[in-house]
């Protein structure tokens, strides 16, 4: 690997800081966090989601470049792969949902604790995609709770990724019971806007289109 | 419509069993591929083969491939002896001047049956269940007849022409509690139900499933071992989790909206894939693609095999516990998609051959990136040489392990870097070069003692060979069109249509309705990244593929894994399943 | 009897992990969400049912390499306590501990001979061995 060493005579000063404000309630601001209990359990269940190591089909070899370095999930929180249902938070639909398979990622996702998520990667899992085939299930929302889509057959990494990322926001806004012995249970889940309706006047605006005849 | 079938001279093998079994023993058939294609019958059949495996000189020492064709609709049958399911059998010899040859049985009715082969060749065991599984084919004295490519309780054999193809024709799916303990169950493993004892004198086996979901079995593939300790006994693969019916969907799509199938079949190949189909296909119509678009597709296929031999290579190391290559090896695989994603459009499943060409010419500025490319990629590979291949630990946890012999691998039909780590020189680009590989200069990389090792080796030598056709393709990139001006080229270039009504029309119809390509029967195979893959079409003068057959490498080579490891340790078993090189589309399909 | 200081540090240190570790428990125990199907108490095996359980007769070797373990752990054991009376027990004392390690390495090396430490799996084997 290549190394190159930064001086410390040479490398950039960082911006100036802040002066010191001397009054109580700037040194309460800086340096204590005040929030509801159930803001700050669902910050920490949102940057920390670890996915569970469960792949099907040619989407989880995107999802593996997901994993490294050029795209790398661990910046997300995702830092730990989990081997074993139990221990994961998220299990990535990636590939298409044969009918063989169907009752193992029942099986796996009944032994996942928790709270737990279901992001269904690629156009297999979300709806069958191209493979309208005897041996494959039409989406596997059909036996399972999908919290977010992602498209694409298959989707870049960075599709995944931001498919990462809305459900992040969506597990920050989600309100979860803090125990099953007390408390008001069942999840009251924040909406999930469709991202179609959302970048729609963005994608309308773009009308420059890069012929693809020059690299 | 006449045929695209011709019938070649008849090679030696042919006249050695006319006068070993004489002229009426067999009927010759015409196809346009230049495989000798014979009739036989359920009487004979059995001798045919086995004196082609040990007799013939010379002999056709591997089974390639074996497989049934329903002919109950097909109409452009003539000459051909009344079928309604016809049993297909490949044989490739490795001589020099030998060839392939095809022996075909037809079996009447709807229930039809015939012996088994699995005494003289023990790859045509999950070949022959294929057959059960697919089409309802008995094959009698067969050890363990069961479903490989469907769960057990499925019901009806779907590439059976009265069979829906569509899920949606068949109903909503769903699954509650009771129906995932159900199918659970129907998969739970018996070892009565194979043979397997449950424990020797003094100790229990242990049954473990390394089951569909595990991170070193590289896609869902299911092998339950019986286990003395951490020693393997016995090992027993279960396949079919992947099963994506690429052949049932052939019969369904026209033969141009067909190629992206082809794509994810071996998703890690890309458009190695598309190859053998396009180039099937074209032999069928007649088609001869024009230099330049060989040499984009040989330029194109050589870069995917790059890729896949990356991933490969990442996750070997990975599986033997060096955690950090693979995430070089991805990053390298980042450059070769960022090329494709320049010339194709699209990452790992590009889809870009056409029956006859390419889809577009290459963008200005490819060269530009090719070169960087064979610029980077050396250094790398060095670097991954010191960093994997001459790590003392890699060594010991790679030679010697997994090891089979030459014969071993002819009778279980391995191909690709697996045979060739035996030390058998045989690349199907070398030795019966198509699509232009002979204009092409490089070495075959061998090995001699067929273990995990020399596999990983070939594989890495491979890849160089692979840089050195891409800067022979970078240097002598022919001029001209991307694609041939035959009309059955699908698409066909659009420069035509703008002036007469005849082009026009013609190009509407191939894309749209899709090209009616005459009927024939035609193979063709190519060396993937991870073997042999041949693409058998039968045409009935339709827009449609009549049969499509996918002959995919690395299904005969998970069966050998019982072979490989029985005796070995669990740890071993990780190293073998690694350096074997299969996805698990390539095998289920 | 008045416990003293130190004592009363300790019990209060004890308590205080005791505490903790009640804590971890008990809260880990009743935060969060549950759910308990036919899968989530059965134990992972890559989805699919398990063929039996883990209690199983054992290969003998996993027993013995458990054994060798025990004894060779006792004669370091055996070594410490003469190491910390050394000077005390003199030339004989060594001489004496010569001869025990002696008669171990003597067992060492029979084991050895007999395979009885080998782990190597039958395909790997020698061919004279298999």
């Amino acid at each position: 690997m290549r190394w190159s060493l930064i001086k410390a005579e040479t490398a950039p000063q960082p911006a100036a800081v802040r002066p010191e404000g001397g009054s109580f309630a700037d040194a309460v601001r800086r340096n204590l966090v005040l929030g509801k209990l159930q803001d700050l359990v669902a910050w920490g269940q949102k940057y920390s989601i670890w996915p569970f190591n469960f792949g099907l089909s040619c989407c989880y070899v995107e999802m593996a470049t997901a994993f490294t370095s050029k795209y790398d999930i661990a910046r997300f929180g995702s830092e730990v792969l989990r081997a074993t249902p139990r221990e994961s938070d998220l299990i990535v639909i990636s590939g298409t949902v044969f009918i063989k398979m169907a009752p193992v990622i029942k099986w796996l996702y009944d032994q996942m604790l928790e709270p737990r998520w279901v992001i269904s990667m690629g156009s297999c899992a979300n709806s069958g995609g191209m493979y309208d085939v005897y041996s494959v299930v039409q989406g596997v929302d059909s036996f399972l709770p999908v919290d977010v889509y992602v498209p694409g057959c298959p989707p870049r990494p960075d599709a995944l990724l931001e498919g990462l990322v809305l459900l992040q926001n969506a597990v920050g806004s989600d309100r979860r019971p803090l125990s099953w012995v007390v408390g008001p249970q069942g999840v009251e889940r924040a909406p999930r806007p469709s991202l179609r309706d959302l970048k729609r006047e963005e994608r309308r605006r773009q009308t420059e289109l890069r012929p693809p005849d020059t690299v | 419509m006449t045929s695209a079938d011709t019938i070649d001279p008849a090679p030696p093998a042919l006249h050695a069993l006319a006068r070993r079994f004489g002229e009426a023993s067999f009927t010759r058939q015409p196809t346009c591929d230049g495989i000798p294609t014979v009739w036989s019958t359920a009487g004979n059949f059995r001798d045919l083969l086995r004196f082609l495996k040990s007799e013939a000189d010379p002999p056709y020492r591997m089974l390639f491939d074996l497989f049934a064709i329903d002919e109950r609709l097909r109409t452009h049958r003539d000459g051909q002896p009344r079928s309604d399911f016809t049993i297909v059998y490949h044989l490739m010899s490795f001589a020099a001047g030998g060839g392939d040859i095809r022996i075909k049985v037809p079996l009447v009715g709807d229930t039809p049956s015939l012996p088994t082969i699995t005494d003289l060749w023990p790859n045509a065991n999950w070949y022959e269940r294929e057959a059960w599984d697919m089409f309802g084919v008995v094959f009698s004295g067969h050890p363990h007849l069961r479903r490989i490519l469907l769960p057990p309780w499925w019901e009806g054999h779907p590439l059976r022409k009265d069979y829906p193809a569509r899920a949606t024709e068949i109903g909503l799916f769903s699954l509650d509690e009771e129906k995932t303990r159900a199918e659970e169950e129907a998969m739970h493993f018996r070892p009565e139900d194979w043979g397997l004892e449950r424990h020797s004198g003094t100790t229990d086996f242990l049954f473990l499933n390394l089951g569909p979901n595990h991170p070193s079995v590289h896609g869902v593939f299911r092998i339950i071992l019986q286990l003395e300790g951490e020693e393997i006994i016995d090992a027993v693969p279960d396949i079919g989790f992947h099963h994506r019916a690429a052949e049932k969907m052939g019969e369904r799509q026209s033969w141009h909206t067909y190629i992206p199938y082809t794509d994810r079949v071996d998703y890690l190949g890309g458009v190695m894939n598309n190859f053998p189909y396009v180039m099937a296909v074209e032999r069928l119509a007649g088609i001869e693609v024009p230099d330049r678009a060989k040499v984009i597709r040989i330029m194109l296929a050589e870069l995917f095999r790059i890729a896949s031999h990356l991933v490969f290579y990442g996750t070997m190391t990975q599986d033997l516990g060096q955690l950090s290559p693979v995430f070089y090896m991805f990053t390298d695989r980042e450059r070769v998609f960022e090329i494709m994603e320049a010339i194709c459009g699209f990452r790992m499943h590009p889809a870009w051959f056409r029956i006859g060409g390419v889809a577009a010419d290459l963008p200005q500025g490819w060269d530009r990136m090719i070169r960087d490319f064979l610029d980077y990629l050396p250094r790398r590979l060095d670097e991954y040489d010191r960093l994997a291949m001459r790590n003392r630990l890699f060594q010991a946890r790679t030679r010697g392990v997994g090891d089979y012999t030459l014969d071993d691998a002819l009778e279980w039909g391995v191909t690709g870097p697996g045979l060739r780590a035996c030390g058998l020189a045989w690349d199907y680009r070398k030795q019966r070069p198509y699509g232009g590989y002979d204009q092409f200069e490089f070495d075959i990389p061998t090995a001699t003692h067929g273990d995990c090792y020399d596999r990983i080796a070939v594989h890495v030598e491979e890849m160089r060979q692979s840089l050195r056709i891409i800067r022979q393709c970078l240097e002598h990139m022919p001029a001209g069109p991307y694609k041939s001006r035959h009309p059955l080229a699908t698409p066909p270039i659009k420069d035509y249509t703008m002036h007469d009504i005849e082009t026009l029309i013609t190009h509407f119809l191939n894309v749209s309705w899709g090209p009616v390509i005459p009927p024939g029967e035609a193979a063709v195979a190519i060396e993937a990244t991870k073997g042999i893959n041949a693409y058998h079409l039968v045409a009935d003068g339709d827009t449609m593929s009549y049969r499509t057959r996918i002959r995919t490498p690395s299904f005969p080579h998970l069966q050998m894994i019982p072979l490989i490891c029985r005796g070995a340790l669990v740890a071993d078993l990780i190293a073998v399943i690694g350096s074997i090189d299969f996805v698990m589309a390539d095998v289920d399909r | 009897m008045v416990p003293t200081p130190q004592l009363l540090m300790l019990t209060a240190y004890f308590g205080a992990i005791l505490a903790l570790v009640a804590a971890m428990l008990g809260l880990g125990y009743v935060l969060g969400q549950r759910h308990r199907t036919r899968a989530t108490v059965q134990p992972f095996e890559s989805g699919m049912i398990p063929v039996g359980n883990a209690r199983i007769r054992f290969p003998a070797q996993f027993y013995l390499i458990a054994m060798f373990f025990v004894i060779f752990d006792l004669e370091a054991v055996f070594l410490y306590a003469w190491a910390v009376a050394a000077r005390e027990v003199g030339w004989s004392g060594y001489v004496e501990t010569l001869v025990f390690i002696a008669i171990l390495v003597a067992a060492l090396a029979y084991l050895w001979r007999i395979g009885a430490l080998d782990w190597t799996p039958r395909r790997s084997r020698p061919p004279q061995r298999r």
